[in-house]
């Protein structure tokens, strides 16, 4: 019955004790009183099911159909169905442009995720360490940021980094760096990365901090205290009780990271438009400008579904940790 | 070693708090900026040099948000999408996630690969696909397929997490409140639901925050001024004339309200479901 | 269908389903057939002021007896809005329209064919306002209203620095700029890189054409030598100013940056010296306005004419209905009224003693005759959506690039979507 640790350092007592093989030996009972109600797990995840194939999988399938036609504005407004078989996807792979943007997101994801995911758990941790009250202000803190529209935390962010009445310029030039006083920060490419770069990561830390602070109120007292009779120091439970215990939290949030800075368009659009001269875009922002933008649907549908493809090639890792450590069991 | 000992505590004790603070302060900066821009006057939102303070207070910019059109129709269209899709998901979720962390069966392998994919569906780019069926099954302009693709959209998440939350509870308790005689269903009612309250508080807040934010579905599915919601409204004062930064900034202030509430609540929730299942365990 | 779907969710109850609009309405038309129809009309934030509808609204309730719902738009994202509401089947049955956008639509057959409203009502409306909406030799929808871009000066600082006198020429503007920077009080023109609609004003009044026809294919023609000659008006004028060099005008607002006085001059459209004025009431009565002056003083300066369409939905069940609108909201009374309080430009010459009393109108209104817009094709739509390749190759010149190689930087991306299916 401990399926459930499909990752098996979830359950740290026992990693601590002993290897994974013992654990199923005292809980046969409980798995034959589980085999009288076979039915009951097919029955809690039908719902669950039953919607995403109704309102993911069904606009899905839409969308793929789609993917195959030419449908534009004239299309759309007329209900015209012109097939125009692979032709959308043969124009997608095989303009440079593409694969550009798609190496390009691939690495401007993998360094917002690992910026993410550092910072995000060294944030958590401290959340675990404070007292209450400072926690409750911290946390306050990370709600605030976290709860602010994006697209009023994106504008704020384009005027703290504006050329000419910029607060960081301002700033700067009053710390004595005059030289900064008109800098324009959305002036080349990696400038105006590094702007997003910062603007996602302090919109991403409080989700990854709040998760991994609620993951860690979740490890039993005991086991600290397993630890310390143990003679484990501060750093040995944490590398042998907190770090075991929270790795699946920190792979499944990094899981999510990967997906959702992948998908970031809010703020790389708005900050620049993907400028300058189209060099910060990202795939989101490319399958916008070409798909919805310019009002060209099926090749927007195409581009989201290559979009998925990389995605599954990025998280593929993960999904294959997944695969391995879940077990069919009947 | 020990020389050192009483300097380093008390350094021990107060740098987590140093750095809390100036955290906090950088978190917090920017929505200071968004919440004091709403209260300056318009002259005083681009300057030569920053108006740290709004000195020259003014609700001008929070009039206008709050006196344009529909306002607390699209106030309770939010509300009403937002709770119910995050509610319909919580409820959903937690029974899928209950089978996917605590019982064996076949193809649950599968069942969990197929939520992970069901978490990367780029709904952005979806949107025409998603118009195209509501549009078709003649179902514009109302809030009931608004709230059924926002509760997918939060539900791989919600079940996700929530599995992981389920899993980490130790097993032990869940059976020794059955052995005290109560059923499956109680013991997860009376021991797992509350260890399970900062889980459901980090899910609810995620699944709260995307929802209520939501804008590419809602500006083309929903036509009429009267099935808005709020992110139309948020976009309402930038226009060719000229943004109004002044009321975007208080309507983004006012739009923040509701969630930082949310998480108050939640957040002593959470707490007092901690020491229950901590008296329990 | 409805219903159906309804009931398979189950969640009906509890949820408010707003039903269509306009969906009881009866379909008869005729003389006396209108009464109990609902009419929809979408307009865009801000084209229709309060006075106006009014008025409209009485007059068409009066005339027609059917009811008018006037639905106002906001501009994030109308045209996924539009060319949806478009394929529905109660579409808006009027909305209005950016002139530049019309043969784009026109091409959808999304727009009804307006010939016989252009015969009855259209004969004497100003042939550069009405361009935009002739598409393959048909009209497909009715001029409604224009503005274009002047000068919005501070008397003040023009004053301190010894200019006397409107400039009528572009050389004696450029004198009075060499004023005001030798003063060195204040900044001769606010000039932002990428104004783009002010160059393409440029480029009309030097007579370039922005796209040239390669086979059955448009392609850029920004390498042409006139569209250089307007790039380097451009440039004399940004060389006044401290702007980015890659926003426009909009990042930050010019009024706003106008407001704090410090600021010669700006080009820009009338209503932007309100936003000046919201942000620094002081400074209203320093504000002036004058025509963007050309070569000669008999011939200002060529200028983008930003305007407004009125267009019926080919979809629309009430086409007659919809015309009878039109013909009422077009009427000399009502255009006469809303230039009154718009301040914006109508859709017929004899009109426009209507912007008597308003400096900003009175400084546009000389441009006009001389005014045209960006190209009018269906392609053209795909051309302006961010990044604009032609605020790019404003960039590329004004950063020290050649005309030659800034537009050969863009060309790709230019081609590129004036290619794409439609």
């Amino acid at each position: 019955m401990t399926v459930q640790t499909e990752r098996p350092d979830s359950r740290p007592a026992e990693v601590l004790k002993a290897d994974g093989g013992e654990r199923r030996a005292p809980r046969r009972t409980a798995a034959a009183r589980a085999r009288t109600t076979a039915l009951a797990p097919y029955l809690l995840l039908f719902p669950a099911l039953a919607a995403t194939l109704l309102l993911l999988g069904w606009p899905l399938v839409k969308n793929g159909l789609l993917s195959f036609q030419n449908l534009n504005m004239r299309q759309l407004i007329q209900h015209l169905t012109e097939w125009n078989g692979i032709d959308n996807y043969a124009e997608v792979l095989a303009s440079s442009e593409f694969w550009r943007v798609a190496v390009r997101s691939v690495l401007f994801t993998g360094a917002n995720v690992v910026l993410i995911m550092i910072f995000g758990t060294l944030v958590g941790l401290l959340l675990a360490r404070l007292g209450s009250k400072m926690r409750l202000t911290l946390l306050i803190g990370l709600v605030l940021a976290w709860a602010m529209p994006p697209i009023a935390g994106t504008t704020v962010f384009q005027w703290l980094f504006a050329q000419r009445f910029g607060v960081v310029n301002w700033v700067l030039d009053k710390l004595g760096f005059h030289s900064m006083a008109d800098h324009n920060w959305l002036g080349t490419q990696f400038s105006t990365f590094a702007v997003v770069t910062l603007l996602i990561v302090w919109q991403s830390i409080p989700f990854v901090a709040i998760n991994l602070y609620a993951a860690t109120t979740t490890i039993p007292k005991e086991l600290y205290e397993a630890a310390s009779l143990d003679g484990a120091g501060a750093w040995t439970s944490f590398t042998s009780v907190t770090m075991p215990f929270l790795r699946p939290f920190l792979l499944a949030t990094t899981f999510l990271e990967v997906i959702w800075v992948f998908k970031a368009f809010t703020q790389v659009f708005a900050i620049n438009e993907g400028g300058p001269d189209r060099l910060t875009e990202i795939l989101p922002v490319y399958a916008y400008i070409e798909g919805f933008g310019n009002q060209h649907f099926g090749m927007g549908s195409a581009i989201a579904l290559l979009t998925i493809v990389i995605l599954l090639a990025l998280t593929s890792y993960y999904l294959r940790i997944v695969l391995k450590q879940e077990e069919d069991e009947l | 070693m020990s020389r050192s000992r009483s300097t380093a505590s008390r350094l021990r004790r107060i740098w987590p708090n140093a750095l809390a603070t100036v955290l906090t302060l950088v978190f917090v900066f920017p929505v200071y900026w968004m919440f004091a821009t709403a209260f300056k006057p318009t002259g005083d939102i681009i300057s030569e040099d920053p108006v740290w303070f709004p000195l020259d207070f003014t609700f001008e910019h929070f009039q206008t948000a709050v006196t344009a059109d529909n306002f607390w129709t699209l106030v309770r269209n939010s509300v009403t999408v937002t709770g119910l899709a995050v509610l319909f998901s919580l409820v959903i979720a937690l029974l899928a996630s209950f089978a996917l962390a605590r019982m064996r069966f076949k193809g649950r392998r599968g069942f969990i690969i197929a939520f992970m994919l069901a978490q990367m569906a780029p709904w952005e780019v979806m949107v025409i696909a998603i118009y195209m069926l509501v549009r078709d099954a003649d179902m514009l302009n109302s809030l009931v397929p608004l709230t059924l693709f926002y509760m997918m959209m939060v539900l791989p998440f919600t079940l996700l997490t929530l599995r992981g939350f389920v899993g980490a509870i130790p097993k032990d308790l869940e059976e020794s409140a059955m052995v005290d005689g109560c059923s499956r269903p109680q013991a997860f009612i009376k021991v797992i639901l509350p260890l399970l309250a900062p889980g459901l508080m980090a899910t609810s807040l995620f699944g709260f925050i995307t929802a209520w934010n939501e804008f590419p579905m809602v500006l083309i599915l929903n036509k009429q001024a009267e099935a808005q919601t709020l992110p139309l409204w948020i976009s309402k004062f930038q226009t060719v004339f000229g943004d109004d930064w002044g009321a975007t900034m208080a309507a983004s202030s006012l739009f923040a309200i509701p969630i930082l509430l949310l998480f108050l609540f939640l957040q002593r929730k959470a707490v007092s479901g901690l020491t229950a299942g901590a008296v329990k365990g | 269908m409805k219903r159906k779907l309804i009931a398979a969710i189950g969640a009906a109850g509890m949820l408010v389903s707003v039903a269509a609009c306009g969906s009881d309405d009866g379909k008869s038309t005729g003389a006396d057939g209108f009464k109990g129809q609902t009419l929809t009309v979408w307009a865009m934030d801000g084209s229709t002021p309060d006075g106006w509808s009014k008025d409209v609204k009485a007059a068409f309730e009066k005339k027609t007896g059917a009811k008018l719902k006037v639905e106002i738009q906001q501009w994030n994202g109308i045209q996924q809005k539009l060319t949806t509401a478009l394929s529905e089947e109660n579409p808006p049955d009027v909305f209005e329209i950016g002139n530049t956008q019309t043969p784009a639509y026109a091409q959808t057959g999304g727009l009804a064919e307006l010939e016989d409203l252009k015969k009855s009502i259209g004969a004497d409306w100003t042939e550069t306002l009405n361009e935009p909406s002739v598409f393959d030799g048909k009209q497909y929808a009715a001029p409604w209203f224009a503005a274009n871009r002047v000068v919005v000066y501070n008397k003040r600082v023009f004053k301190e620095a010894g200019v006397t006198g409107i400039p009528e020429t572009r050389a004696e503007l450029f004198e009075a700029f060499d004023k005001i920077k030798a003063k060195g009080k204040a900044e001769p023109v606010y000039m932002p890189g990428q104004n783009w609609y002010f160059f393409d004003g440029l480029t009309i009044g030097t007579g370039a054409e922005l796209v040239k026809k390669k086979g059955d294919k448009w392609v850029s023609n920004l390498a042409d030598p006139k569209v250089g000659e307007a790039m380097d008006i451009y440039k004399k004028y940004a060389s006044y100013s401290t702007a980015p060099k890659d926003k426009d005008e909009a990042t930050p607002q010019q009024g706003e940056v106008f407001a704090k006085g410090k600021t010669g001059a700006f080009i820009g459209m009338g209503w932007e010296s309100g936003i000046a004025i919201k942000a620094n009431p002081k400074i209203e009565k320093d504000i002036g306005y004058f025509t963007i002056p050309g070569d000669t003083a008999d011939k200002p300066e060529g200028v983008f004419l930003g305007g407004s369409n009125l267009a019926v939905a080919a979809g629309s069940e009430k086409q007659e209905l919809a015309k009878e609108f039109l013909k009422i909201a077009l009427s000399d009374k009502f255009e006469g009224q809303l230039s009154k309080e718009l301040g914006v430009i109508p859709n017929k010459e004899s009109l426009q003693k209507n912007l008597q009393g308003q400096p900003a109108g009175e400084a546009a209104a000389p441009a006009v005759a001389g005014g045209g817009t960006t190209p009018l094709i269906p392609e053209w739509a795909a051309v302006e959506n961010p990044p604009n390749p032609i605020k790019t190759y404003m960039t590329a010149v004004l950063n020290g690039k050649s005309h030659a190689a800034a537009a050969k930087q863009v060309e790709g991306e230019f081609n590129k979507r004036l290619a794409q299916k439609q």
